[in-house]
């Protein structure tokens, strides 16, 4: 693509979410990133992942720098590759036939500057046919450089017959930076294989954020994510699409707690491409403060026989937030079997009178139902990952307000 | 232990309850019966506090304190716990993680949960959401053992036996003697006199709410078969004439 379609691209708006200025943020600048080991604990803490992680993160970029890109021993023996994508672009030849397939670099201006900008920083992880990696991934991105565009490109291989768990954390401290995240991703799921996506955000009030991802899955191949944002955001927008082919089945779970002022215009959808494909988009929408949810999910039957399926849940506590739920569901097939459920409410006084005849105060009980709503039970998350998600929502539940 | 004087209840402006006495000692099991909107549910639920029920006159003392206006929590942090007759789902609430919550809350030691799990049978529903696409029956059962594993002073229990087949009734009944032989006093709402008379040899006195008040206290055998074959209008007369 030419770099005069990119320029143009640059005043593409995206169709969902607030338009941006992106003349707001400094773009392409080189980064120092170097943090102390506290402050990298006090963000990865807010994500559920502890302490610790300037050690254990298999890929840490903080702003654009790379500060830590462990292989562990056992990856590197069994041929898998974790690397910025910079440089798995320059090392492998056969990484270009991945980089910007999937996403279409003019799609919109977030796009556009990411490639036009974002010098290819970002994750690139590939794992060989067959190998199965048990053990979770962690990818983490931070940000900690005000009025910046962090503006990433991942892209993932599981090749075929492969497994992959992957975890990324992206946040920045809990204070005012006023920057710009965005991350493109392409994930390349083979015939037969699997990967685990689990992202958990946690940003500040002035952010922006405009996550890009698409996902192809082949032959019966199987993708789940799992997605969680809590924190305060200016804006955040994203719509990831999954393509499915012949029997792959995807799964695709977000969690969304909406507080402050913000923004959040979270989708899903699921196109279903193959024969004996499925997909199943399950969302879980918390509104507070005043923020305002926009939970988009769609899922297109364009063979059969397939079916797919959509629950969108929303709850909706205190007077001034607002959850939007626009589930879609759209067939060219006659065998595609496509149903969605859609329901938004606040807390049934019910069931708080309930718990508290069996001895919950009224914060307890409010704390537990919305817990119980959040809790979007995935068995096919590894069992450490289950764990950091579970502490996440008894966090968000330890907070619920009348 | 737990004392209902001279109570009256009401909803908004409208009072459903009058006069309404009663006193339960330890290790009592006391029943009340009445006709479908006599007040038994609502005489429970004012009882515990819940809203919209409010006691409006009288006290509830509960072992020499007066309990009348502390709220739910509190009363059933004390020992006085109410089973819901239709108790709602709670979805991603899981039942075994819920039980295990009142267990460390209510400081009950796992010897007397796996008995009452194993009485009320409810193994399979523990991994379950509460309440949760479950049958009638199911939830009463699970109702029942929630409230029971509170290792309550005083169970307030409304209508355990309601849409329960005889084998359920059965493990009930079971379950309640189980609490009973524990030191746990009842208040027993219930349309079900197959299982009074499994309880028979345990009930202290029964109650008969007709119209919003205590018309009959008595001994079992002298209330519940007169209302077995007069009906609750004919019994009335029946226990008016006798004195």
């Amino acid at each position: 693509m030419d770099r005069e379609t990119l320029l143009k691209a640059l005043n593409k708006p995206s169709p969902y979410g607030p338009d941006v200025d992106l003349s707001r943020f400094n773009v392409g600048l080189a980064g120092e990133g170097v943090l102390e080991e506290g402050e990298v604990d006090k963000i990865s803490s807010r994500l559920g992942l502890g302490s610790g992680l300037l050690r254990k993160a298999d890929y840490l970029q903080v702003n654009e720098s790379v500060l830590s890109k462990f292989m562990r021993e056992k990856l590197t023996e069994r041929g898998a590759v974790v690397l910025p994508t910079s440089e798995a672009l320059k090392k492998l030849d056969w990484v270009r036939e991945y980089s910007w397939r999937l996403v279409k670099p003019d799609t919109d201006k977030y796009t556009a500057a990411t490639k036009l900008y974002g010098n290819e920083l970002g994750f690139f992880i590939y794992v060989p046919p067959g190998i199965k990696i048990k053990d979770p991934i962690y990818t983490c991105l931070f940000i900690t450089r005000k009025e910046y565009a962090q503006l990433l490109h991942n892209i993932v291989v599981v090749d075929d017959g492969a497994e992959l768990n992957l975890v990324t954390g992206c946040g920045v401290p809990d204070q005012p930076l006023g920057s710009l995240h965005v991350g493109i991703s392409e994930y390349y799921v083979g015939r037969g294989s699997k990967l685990t996506y689990t992202m958990i955000h946690a940003w500040a009030p002035d952010m922006v954020v405009r996550p890009r991802t698409v996902v192809k899955v082949g032959e019966g191949g199987e993708y789940v994510s799992y997605y969680v944002i809590y924190s305060s955001v200016e804006s955040l927008q994203t719509y990831p699409k999954v393509y499915l082919g012949e029997g792959a089945k995807a799964t695709l779970n977000s969690i969304v707690v909406g507080v402050g002022k913000s923004v959040y215009d979270v989708g899903s959808a699921i196109v279903l491409e193959g024969k004996d494909s499925a997909g199943e988009i399950l969302s879980r929408n918390l509104g507070r403060g005043s923020s305002l949810i926009y939970a988009r999910s769609r899922i297109e039957g364009r063979a059969g026989p397939s079916r797919g399926h959509i629950e969108c849940l929303g709850l909706v506590e205190g007077d001034n937030a607002t959850i939007e739920s626009l589930p879609e569901i759209s067939s060219s097939s006659p065998e595609a079997v496509l149903t969605h459920e859609a329901a938004i409410g606040k807390i049934s006084e019910d069931l708080i009178s309930y718990l508290l005849s069996k001895g919950f105060s009224e914060e307890e009980a409010r704390a537990a139902i919305v817990k119980g709503f959040l809790n979007i039970e995935e068995p096919k998350l590894p069992q450490q990952v289950r764990e950091v998600i579970k502490r996440t929502i008894e966090y968000i539940a330890s907070k619920a307000v009348g | 232990m737990l004392e209902l004087r001279e109570v009256d209840v009401a909803v908004g402006k409208r009072k459903i309850l009058s006069n309404i006495n009663m006193v339960v000692k330890p290790r009592e099991l006391h029943v009340v019966l009445g006709p479908n909107g006599s007040g038994k549910t609502s005489l429970l639920n004012a009882v515990m506090g819940i809203k919209p029920y409010e006691v409006i006159k009288g006290s509830i003392i509960f072992e020499g304190s007066d309990i009348t206006q502390e709220p739910p929590h509190v009363k059933a942090r004390k020992g006085v716990v109410v089973a819901y007759q239709i108790p709602p789902p709670i979805k991603g609430l899981v039942a075994g993680r819920f039980a295990e919550e009142l267990m460390r809350r209510f400081n009950v030691e796992s010897s007397y949960a796996e008995v009452l799990s194993e009485v009320l049978e409810v193994r399979d529903l523990l991994s379950k959401y509460l309440f949760d696409k479950m049958s009638g029956g199911e939830k009463k059962r699970l109702e029942t053992f929630l409230t029971l594993l509170t290792k309550p002073k005083v169970a307030l229990l409304d209508e355990p036996d309601s849409g329960v087949d005889v084998e359920s009734l059965n493990r009930m009944s079971e379950a309640l003697k189980v609490a009973l032989s524990k030191g746990t006093s009842m208040v027993l709402v219930t349309h079900s006199l197959h299982m009074l008379r499994l309880l028979r040899d345990h009930i202290t006195s029964v109650h008969v709410l007709y119209g919003g008040t205590v018309v009959h206290s008595g001994l079992y055998d002298e209330v519940v078969p007169s209302i077995e074959r007069y009906g609750f209008s004919g019994a009335l007369t029946q226990l008016a004439r006798m004195g």
